[in-house]
This record gives structure tokens, C-alpha cells and sequence, in this order.
């Protein structure tokens, strides 16, 4: 399977280990990644300045992603995956800004046509991929241990717009993709809670405050680590866990990964090759755990 | 009724919505004109939004009291107050509002309203927009350290280069952002 890959700007720029981690993972699993090429933000920051600018921002990415062809676009960051996605939904729904939107974009050459499909890591791998393809790569799986899914707020709603997750009060869709790992994977009270990450533009202490009281809340639990699908979520859970624990006055050493690393991890996969040395949340204890 | 909203543009000032405060129409309607097919007006006040709300517990945010605030007409008095700016977009009111409200939606477009009047704007904000008109991204590839402490970028770390837009994107997302 080939798709086109859009990275958007916090993965590129910063969290250097979920696409390390992807781009390990997947050829794999027989997915040939496609980059592509004169893209920009998805648009997202945008929204709370000028809706219109957004969408632009979303249909160009759009639009260069149909230029390769591909039917499928992979979007790893939760973030870009809800603003393409509610561009697709705008854009298919209202011919009239179609139209405006496109004729914007023809100055470039560009056309959004509105023949894409929107994958995100965890759909791809859940849906997509059949579980024997998984099972067959994995070289060791990961007993005995204990994790907590973080699905995030941006792949599970608004269900409305058709998101990865059938039920968007009770998403398991990763909790299905840890278990198939042999690892387990237990509901927790916060597990819908927010990490805070787009409050760190206007809020900065309060986005910690919000990641600081999920961490504490899963550590307090247990849970021998965190795992996400979002470079947001990671950047404050695992970057700013330090910070974090500050601000809610606990001290705070709770292992958080990309699920893109703990598979890669049962696929023998090195370390190094996974970025795992990159988290700054205290992931060796989580390391030696899986052998 | 004393609704009392810090705002955090400048902490220091208490805004009493309510005090003999005038509706304002005119904003009131370019609001509505900026959010699609959702329906202000079928809001009931079920508070289902606020009671699912996280910046509730931690700034105070009340997503049917925003609602509200708008279908009187109270749009200025709620731009200008900086409680806008505390939704942390998690789309919980969106999914569970019974009337296909969405206040994150209005919240999106008073944050808009805001920008176009030149009310007070968080500046990170605005910074986004001018690095996005630089580079295409929000951020610039950004040094790191391993936990041994080995300095690393995208090239030591194997990863290919970034793409760039090209010249023509500037000009259109200048043009883009003109447009309200």
C-alpha cells in the first residue's frame, strides 16, 4: 500500500521520534510512505485568527496530497487530522466556497477535488492493516505491562464529522493496538481528560496543570506508562513532564510513548531507530520492562 | 448578577459583563455569519457543555454562558474580556450538546471578531501567522538533546529535509487572511 504523508509542523520541527518511529514502522507493514513536497501548517493555529485562512491553509495541503495521486494520506498529528478533516467536510458541503477556495489555490496550479482519504497512525494500523501483518512483524511481545491510552481530544471528536473512533465517549481503538502487542491496556477515569497543549499559546501554567494532574493521575494509578498518538499530547506529557509536575506540585516520572515506538519496540526494532532516546520522560525503566 | 471575567491580555482588569451594557446587533449578526449551520439560538441551557468544560475548572470558562452572551447581543463585552482565549479546544461541548450548538465553533468565531476588530489578541497568536507567512510552519526545526545529552538534529537523526512552500503560497495566504 502507498500513501502520502503530511507530517504538519510540531512532528517535523520537534517530535523527531514519532516520525523516526513511523517511518521504521511502517515500511514493515508494507506501507510505502510518499512525502510530499511545497506543504505547509494545516491551518490549525489559524483558526482562532481567520477561519478563511485556515481553510486555505488545510485545502493547499489537501490539494498537493490529491497531486501525487494517492487515494490514502496518512496525518499522524492529531491536530492536522481534525482541521484536514473539517476542511474535507466544509469543502465537499459547500460548493460555493469550493469554488472561492479553488480558485485561490489555481494561481498555484492547485485543485482540491475531494478524492482523498484521511488515515490517521491508529485507524491505519487498526483498520487498514489486517492484525496477522502486525502479529507476523513482531519479534517480541511486550508482557507484563501495564499501560494507559491517551487517544486525544482531536481523533475522537466531534463524532459528527466521522472520526477514527466509533464512539467518541469510549474510544479503544488504541487499547485494542496495545493488547495486540500482549501488553495491557486498562480504562482509567482521566483517559478522555485534555492534555492542555493549545492552551500553552494563551495559558501557558494551566496547560501544564492540565497535563501535570493526567500525569499524576495515571502514575497515582499504577500504570507502568503513558501512551500516545499526538505530537501535543507528547510535547507536554513527555518534554514538559518536569514542568508539568511543578506546576501541580508533584514530583512526576510516569514513561510516555508513541504507540508508533512501543510497536516498533516489538518488532525488534533498535532503540536508537525509534527515537527513544529522545524522550525526556523517564522511558528506560519502560525499556527494560519490555526486555 | 456579577459575572466577573479576568482578563488574562492584561491580568490585572475585571470586566462586570452585565453592568447596563447595550446589545450590539450589528456584531452580533457577523458573528452568527461565522459559523456555518450551527444554531446559537436552539440553545436550552442544559449546561452540558460547561459541566464537560476543562478550562471551567481551571479559568472559569462557561461555554452556555458565552452562548447566551451572544444571542443577547453582549459581543463586544465578551471579545474584549479574554475569556475567549481560555478554550483549550477539546471539543467536548461540540460532541455533547444535545442542539448541534457548538460553542467551541463560537468561541472560534469571536476569537475571529476579535482579531478583525483589533481587540487584544494573545500574541502567540499572531506570531503563529507572521512564522507561517516565513517559513510555511509555526516553528523551525529545533535543536535537541538525547538523555545522554548528545546534541541531534534531523540530519544525525536520519530524517530527509523539510518541505518548503513555494514563493506563490505567500502571496495567496496574505490574500487569504485579508478575507473575513
Amino acid at each position: 500500500m502507498r500513501v502520502s504523508a503530511y507530517w504538519g509542523c510540531v512532528i517535523p520541527n520537534v517530535e523527531y521520534a514519532y516520525e523516526m518511529s513511523v517511518r521504521e514502522i511502517l515500511p514493515k507493514l508494507d506501507v510505502e510512505l510518499v512525502d510530499l513536497e511545497n506543504v505547509s501548517c494545516c491551518g490549525l493555529p489559524v483558526r482562532s485568527v481567520n477561519a478563511y485562512a485556515s481553510l486555505y491553509l488545510s485545502a493547499r495541503n489537501l490539494a498537493l496530497a490529491e497531486k501525487t495521486g494517492l487515494k490514502d494520506l496518512l496525518v499522524t498529528c492529531n491536530g492536522c487530522h481534525l482541521t484536514l478533516s473539517e476542511a474535507m467536510h466544509f469543502l465537499n458541503h459547500d460548493e460555493k466556497l469550493r469554488g472561492k477556495v479553488n480558485s485561490l489555490l489555481r494561481e498555484e496550479d492547485l485543485e482540491y477535488k475531494g478524492f482523498i482519504r484521511i488515515w490517521h497512525l491508529i485507524d491505519l494500523l487498526h483498520d487498514k492493516i489486517k492484525e496477522e501483518t502486525i502479529q507476523k512483524s513482531m519479534k517480541k511481545p511486550l508482557k507484563n505491562l501495564k499501560l494507559a491510552s491517551h487517544p486525544g481530544c482531536h481523533t475522537i471528536r466531534p463524532s459528527r464529522l466521522g472520526r477514527i473512533e466509533n464512539d467518541p465517549e469510549n474510544p479503544g481503538k488504541m487499547d485494542d493496538l496495545i493488547r495486540l502487542l500482549g501488553a495491557t491496556s486498562v480504562d482509567y477515569p482521566e483517559k478522555l481528560d485534555c492534555c492542555g497543549a493549545l492552551l500553552l499559546w494563551s495559558h501557558r501554567d494551566v496547560a501544564f496543570t492540565f497535563a501535570g494532574l493526567k500525569i499524576k493521575a495515571v502514575q497515582e494509578q499504577g500504570f507502568d506508562g503513558l501512551v500516545v498518538s499526538c505530537p501535543a499530547c507528547h510535547l507536554v506529557f513527555d518534554a514538559r513532564q518536569k514542568a508539568a509536575g511543578v506546576t501541580v506540585g508533584s514530583k512526576l516520572n510516569l514513561p510516555v510513548v508513541y504507540y508508533s515506538q512501543l510497536l516498533g519496540t516489538a518488532m525488534g526494532i533498535e532503540e536508537e531507530k525509534l527515537g527513544l532516546h529522545l524522550n525526556r520522560s523517564p522511558v528506560d525503566e519502560l525499556i527494560e520492562k519490555m526486555g | 448578577m456579577l459575572i466577573g471575567v479576568i482578563s488574562m491580555v492584561d491580568d490585572a482588569s475585571i470586566t462586570d459583563l452585565m453592568a447596563t451594557k447595550k446589545p450590539n446587533l450589528q456584531l452580533r449578526s457577523k458573528v452568527l455569519g461565522k459559523i456555518g449551520d450551527h444554531k446559537p439560538y436552539d440553545c436550552f441551557q442544559c449546561i452540558r457543555c460547561t459541566s464537560g468544560c476543562p478550562s471551567m475548572k481551571m479559568l472559569e470558562l462557561k461555554p452556555h454562558e458565552i452562548v447566551s452572551l451572544v444571542k443577547l447581543g453582549f459581543v463586544e463585552e465578551v471579545i474584549n474580556s479574554g475569556i475567549i482565549w481560555t478554550c483549550a479546544q477539546c471539543l467536548t461541548c461540540k460532541e455533547r450538546c444535545p442542539q448541534e450548538v457548538a460553542p467551541v465553533d463560537l468561541i472560534l468565531a469571536l476569537r475571529n471578531l476579535a482579531v478583525e476588530t483589533e481587540a487584544k489578541v494573545p500574541e502567540s497568536y499572531l506570531r503563529n501567522v507572521s512564522s507561517i507567512l516565513e517559513t510555511g510552519f509555526i516553528l523551525k526545526p529545533q535543536p535537541t538533546i538525547t538523555r545522554n545529552l548528545e546534541k541531534m538534529d534531523r540530519e544525525k537523526l536520519g530524517l530527509p529535509r523539510i518541505p518548503k512552500p513555494n514563493e506563490k503560497f505567500k502571496a495567496n495566504f496574505m490574500k487569504a487572511l485579508e478575507t473575513f
